[in-house]
């Protein structure tokens, strides 16, 4: 083998290792983040100058378009309280009380950050459409069919899912200390 | 096996300028698709899109729960000038966002006090009309966003013609 050879073969095999390695660092999407809230992950860097290059690509590919965090805060998770991935087979009761925030909603998405065709045409639940109990809270059923009753968002059977939880102009003592605050909960009920 | 310290020495610092490179140029690819996804209705005309669904995704992770107004701009013939009316009572902003996917401009309803707003949107250098605020940018491309949040979907029917009062287009006269 002639020594050029040797070059090409390894020019060849660095481009490939240099691309998937891009790919790779900046696709731990919004989870990628510094803040840590049992399931939920978020960074306040998004849609700033400020960010690093890895975080403008990541973010650019898992939010595009995004906002930042004093406008909104966009939190993800993946799993449930207890750690498990979220299944769009099971069951999971997803409740909390009214955040701090003028605004706020939960999305389901596909892995992928898209949303799925679903019988209701329902994919998020938001702080004007959701009802308090008498304790104050709000509860959603997220599970592949209707629940007796209740409130229920869709999920797919077969798929995994995301959530997406966005607070527009949050609160000054969430800001204070995001990782402290009070999100819902997401607990498994069954598959 | 010494024939290849040399290659693979070279090939390492491939891999490594290559990840650099892309990982720099990943945001700017991203925008100009959404750019393209988004510019349908024209470049710098406001579009005023559907509410997402399945199928009608044009970015990554839309929410449901907003009416998105856009404007993909193209600054190299001159800047170019962004109408706002908030609809009262209810959250909405406008975020300009560079080809880099920087936010260069974030304004919500709240902070423009309930009251429509203009905006000129120019390169660093471009002559621009008096009195009006002025936004300045390194780059030709980018994305005007007009987020309007919705309770239920089934009100867009009743916002949809305060929405379509907020536009964007080329400054024509700079006085």
């Amino acid at each position: 083998m002639k020594g050029w050879h040797r070059y090409a073969i390894t020019l060849v095999g660095g481009l490939a290792v240099g691309l998937g390695a891009a790919w790779a660092i900046t696709g731990g999407g919004l989870s990628g983040g510094a803040i840590v809230n049992g399931p939920w992950t978020t960074s306040l860097g998004f849609g700033t100058k400020a960010t690093d290059p890895v975080t403008r690509a990541a973010v650019a590919r898992a939010g595009l378009l995004a906002l930042p965090a004093k406008e909104t805060v966009y939190w993800s998770a993946k799993t449930d309280a207890a750690g498990g991935p979220l299944d769009g087979n099971c069951r999971y009761s997803l409740s909390g009380t009214p955040l701090d925030a003028r605004w706020w909603s939960v999305t389901i998405y596909d892995e992928a950050g898209y949303l799925v065709a679903n019988p209701a045409n329902s994919w998020s639940v938001n702080g004007a459409n959701v009802a308090l109990d008498a304790k104050g809270e709000w509860r959603v059923t997220i599970a592949p069919t209707r629940p007796a009753e209740g409130a229920w968002l869709p999920g797919t059977k077969g798929q995994p899912f995301h959530l997406t939880l966005r607070m527009y102009n949050p609160g000054k003592a969430f800001r204070a200390n995001p990782a402290k605050a009070v999100l819902p909960q997401i607990v498994k009920e069954g598959c | 096996m010494r024939n290849w310290l040399g290659p693979l020495a070279f090939g390492l610092i491939v891999a490594a300028a290559t990840a650099y490179a892309a990982i720099w140029s990943i945001p700017y690819g991203l925008m100009n698709v959404a750019i393209e996804r988004l510019g349908q209705g024209g470049v710098n005309t406001m579009s005023y899109g559907n509410l997402a669904t399945p199928e009608r995704q044009p970015v990554v992770r839309p929410s449901p729960d907003l009416a998105y107004s856009s404007c993909p701009y193209d600054l190299s013939d001159g800047p170019i000038a962004i109408d706002v009316s908030p609809v009262p009572g209810r959250y909405s902003s406008l975020s300009v966002f560079d080809a880099a996917t920087d936010v260069i401009f974030v304004r919500n309803d709240v902070e423009a006090g309930g009251k429509p707003f203009r905006i000129i949107v120019a390169r660093a250098g471009q002559a621009v009309p008096k009195g009006t605020e002025v936004v300045r940018t390194n780059h030709d491309h980018g994305i005007a966003l007009i987020r309007l949040l919705l309770k239920e979907p089934a009100e867009i029917g009743g916002l949809d013609a305060i929405r379509r009062q907020s536009s964007c287009g080329t400054v024509t006269k700079l006085k």
